[in-house]
């Protein structure tokens, strides 16, 4: 089981930064609790044993 | 004719129309006029549509009936109204996406899918509602209000979404049969909680050319009707390769009316379990198993099915989902954030968060969750389960209770869709009963890739053995 996620408004600012993103520390405060949600369900997603198997997108073309 | 018996009109499936009005029965004219009256006379309180087309239906219709009597027939759906969803591309009609940022957008030319209805004679009533730009399956809008579900005689409880509009239109009988789009759900659930029938094919099956996106490798357009016969007569006019959507699949087209052939018997019918049935109702659930039930009586062999892959597809489509999407919207999320509605832009800022090796580790989980439902149905012709956990929410309530604990509206409505369209396989929804307190509850029907035939058979031979969809709600 992980830890609990943390990130702080300053961290999520330079994340969104990045992106060209720029948004007030209210705006970042209000989707935190969601930010720290998804990552911690996509670092779950990491311990998955999925072997060398290829990204697919979609789909099988005919 | 009498206004009872125009009203009626508005009750017929596609299917009966088009036959009446090729026998000459009944004339286009009249059928768009009823549907028209009965837009006039429900649309302000339901809020199905944004944009009626009052003028050029009836032209259209006028056009449609002199075609009938110099004896040209485009088929089966000739002078039949329907309406998209608005975010179908229609040529000269604003497209807005349900937004304000595209409130005046209008487009030079049809969505592929909206033309080839047109060329089989099939006429647009207007655009309807959605959650703005589909990013929501509740189906909530703050630019042309909420579309409200016909099965609430208060109407307070939400339509889900994000085709929520086409949900409550197609119920109330302001039209019989619309275009939606699914994303994680988006035709399913509005049909789960509108009582109606959905399919969302397979992805590639249909072009999504002149269609808003929201995550490319997610969405898929399909029918919303009240039968799995209509749903099969617009499949029939919208299906096959697009040069215009590079995804479309060059396998041919089948006739899916020939399909509904109204027997079952030895199909293989694998009703899906664990994650599917765990927090679901026992209202929910009762529904769902008895249909399975009605189905084995008629003669398909029933077993119990679990997939354990679909608990990583919350998290995996979450990553695809808000990437794709802010993809998509960002220069629009740069320039003017403050013109979406509250909910959809902070959905769209996830995308910021979430890495190019999330991504990519989301994609790499999709094939094995396909391979592991493509395992399933080599030993089964379809997958049964509810479409949704629960029936409507009341409009504006964002927790709701799923199984021993809570749950944001959002996520339980999503849960038993997504999968799907993560996987891609082709899913309908159909009506399977009512709650105690009268709300439709919705059968989910998953089948092998661009096998919606059997899909579409089994949904019209449930339908033959039941009534649930030929119910009327009390709002309409």
């Amino acid at each position: 089981m992980l830890a609990p996620m943390e990130i702080g408004v300053e961290t999520l600012r330079r994340m969104a930064a990045l992106g060209g993103f720029v948004w007030t520390d209210a705006e970042l405060e209000s989707i935190r609790p969601a930010v720290e949600r998804l990552l911690e369900m996509l670092e779950r997603l990491e311990s998955v044993p999925i072997g060398d198997l290829e990204p697919t997108t979609q789909y099988r073309m005919f | 004719m009498r206004s009872a018996e125009t009203n009626e009109l508005c009750w017929l499936s596609m299917a009966d129309l088009g036959r009446m009005i090729a026998t000459k029965e009944v004339s286009p004219v009249e059928v768009v006029r009823a549907h028209l009256d009965r837009i006039s006379a429900l649309d302000a309180r339901l809020r199905a549509f944004i944009t009626v087309c009052a003028d050029s239906a009836l032209q259209s219709a006028r056009a449609s009936e002199a075609d009938l009597m110099a004896g040209k027939v485009a088929g089966p759906l000739h002078g039949v109204p329907w309406a998209p969803k608005d975010l179908y591309s229609t040529k000269g009609v604003r497209t807005t996406g349900g937004s304000k940022i595209l409130g005046d957008s209008v487009p030079a030319a049809d969505a592929t899918v909206v033309a080839r209805l047109g060329a089989a004679g099939a006429i647009v009533l207007g655009k309807l509602n959605m959650h703005e730009f589909a990013y929501g399956p509740e189906g909530l809008n703050a630019h042309y209000g909420d579309a409200r579900n016909p099965w609430d005689a208060r109407a307070h409880r939400i339509t889900g979404g994000s085709s929520s509009g086409s949900g409550a239109a197609v119920a109330a009988g302001l039209a019989p049969g619309s275009l939606g789009s699914d994303t994680g759900g988006s035709i399913r659930i509005p049909a789960s909680l509108c009582g109606i029938t959905g399919l969302k094919p397979t992805y590639g099956r249909v072009s999504r050319a002149g269609v808003l996106p929201l995550a490319w490798s997610m969405d898929h357009v399909g029918p919303m009707t009240r039968t799995a016969r209509d749903c099969a007569l617009m499949l029939n006019a919208i299906a096959g390769y697009d040069p215009a959507d590079p995804t479309t699949s060059v396998l041919p087209v089948p006739d899916y009316t020939a399909a509904l052939r109204g027997d079952v018997k030895g199909l293989r019918v694998g009703l899906l379990c664990a994650h599917f049935t765990d927090v679901a109702t026992a209202e929910v659930r009762a529904a769902v198993e008895a249909a399975a039930e009605q189905l084995e009586r008629a003669g398909a062999i029933l077993d119990e099915v679990n997939l354990a892959g679909v608990l990583h597809v919350a998290a995996a489509s979450s990553a695809i989902v808000a990437s794709e999407a802010l993809a998509y919207h960002a220069g629009w999320m740069r320039a003017r954030p403050q013109d979406y509605q509250p909910d959809v832009r902070e959905r769209l800022r996830m995308g910021a968060f979430v890495s190019g090796a999330h991504y990519v580790r989301a994609q790499q989980l999709r094939a094995l969750v396909r391979s592991e439902i493509d395992d399933a149905l080599a030993k089964r012709d379809v997958l049964l389960a509810p479409a949704t956990p629960i029936p409507a929410p009341v409009l504006g309530e964002r927790e709701t209770t799923l199984g021993d604990g809570t749950s944001d509206v959002r996520a339980a409505l999503i849960r038993l869709t997504r999968p799907f369209n993560y996987s891609g396989h082709p899913a309908g929804a159909a009506p399977c009963g009512f709650t105690a307190g009268g709300l439709p509850i919705g059968l989910q029907i998953v089948g092998r890739p661009f096998d919606e035939a059997t899909v579409l058979r089994v949904v019209d031979a449930y339908q033959r053995l039941t009534d649930w969809h030929t119910r009327r709600p009390s709002a309409a």
